[in-house]
């Protein structure tokens, strides 16, 4: 036990992945909310 | 302001850039830490969406507060507004908190007092939100949530100073005072892309409210410059 951690790659791309994927995905729902109250206003 | 300005996409743009570039140097140039090795790493996109969901909280505060002085329903857009991009980034840093936790705690989850207070501002902004879908009338449903807002946003300093106040599992602000030098530049760019992608989503989240609202109460001209930031 050196108290050091080894490995770790698999959680910081889980966590980019995460972060990168809820950005896009909320970023494409206000495009297509404000797309759609275009078209009725 | 014009209400189809392009403005916040451009806004949105330099963020997203600001990201990669500063993900890119956080993943790739900046050297793993000596105990944490490459988990560190979470760093680089937890702590800057800890900054930003608590400017997020403080703008549907003020927001909340200007409401309540003006009664004008600009204000109510821009905090619910806020409100839903707060809960955006209150998701990521419990996600991100919860994968850094597991390889460093042994657990995915601990009740401790940052976390605890975290999850109560996110739970309580989810009821706010739904409290808005279940009311009604525009003014009711603004004065409602803008003091549930109020009322919530009384956590915001708890969240800040819980690891000050008790002794927790959860390290004390990381901050380019608190950490090397060596890993201030993937810090400091990602504070500003999750910044400036925050102020975008926001503002365009606003331009949605103000045409909901007015939708809602057809009445042509009244809510016109709702919603637009000034």
């Amino acid at each position: 036990m050196t108290g050091v951690i080894q490995g770790g790659w698999e959680f910081v791309i889980a966590a980019y992945t995460i972060t990168g994927i809820a950005l896009v995905v909320y970023g494409i729902s206000l495009i297509v909310r404000l797309k759609e109250l275009n078209k009725h206003d | 302001m014009n209400r189809t300005s392009n403005a916040p996409y451009a806004v949105l743009a330099l963020g997203v850039a600001l990201l990669l570039f500063g993900s890119f140097h956080g993943l790739a140039v900046a050297p793993a830490e000596t105990y944490m090795g490459e988990v560190q790493r979470i760093m680089y996109v937890h702590v800057p969406t800890a900054w930003n969901w608590m400017l997020a909280v403080l703008w549907a505060f003020a927001c909340a507060v200007a409401f309540l002085f003006t009664s004008n329903m600009k204000w109510d857009s821009r905090m619910e507004a806020g409100l839903e991009v707060g809960v955006l980034l209150a998701f990521l840093l419990c996600c991100q908190g919860s994968i850094w936790a597991k390889p460093t705690w042994g657990v995915w989850w601990d009740w401790d007092p940052r976390l605890t207070s975290v999850a109560v501002l996110l739970a309580a902004s989810l009821g706010i939100m739904a409290l808005r879908s279940f009311v009604d009338d525009p003014m009711r449903r603004a004065v409602w949530s803008a003091v549930a807002t109020i009322i919530a946003s009384v956590d915001l300093p708890i969240v800040y100073y819980s690891v000050k106040w008790w002794n927790s599992l959860h390290q004390e602000q990381s901050t380019p005072q608190t950490v090397d030098s060596v890993y201030h530049l993937p810090l400091r760019v990602n504070a500003f892309g999750v910044l400036f992608v925050m102020i975008g989503f926001i503002w365009l989240r606003t331009r949605v409210a103000a045409l909901k609202l007015r939708q809602e109460t057809a009445i042509p001209h009244t809510y016109e410059e709702a919603g637009e930031l000034a």
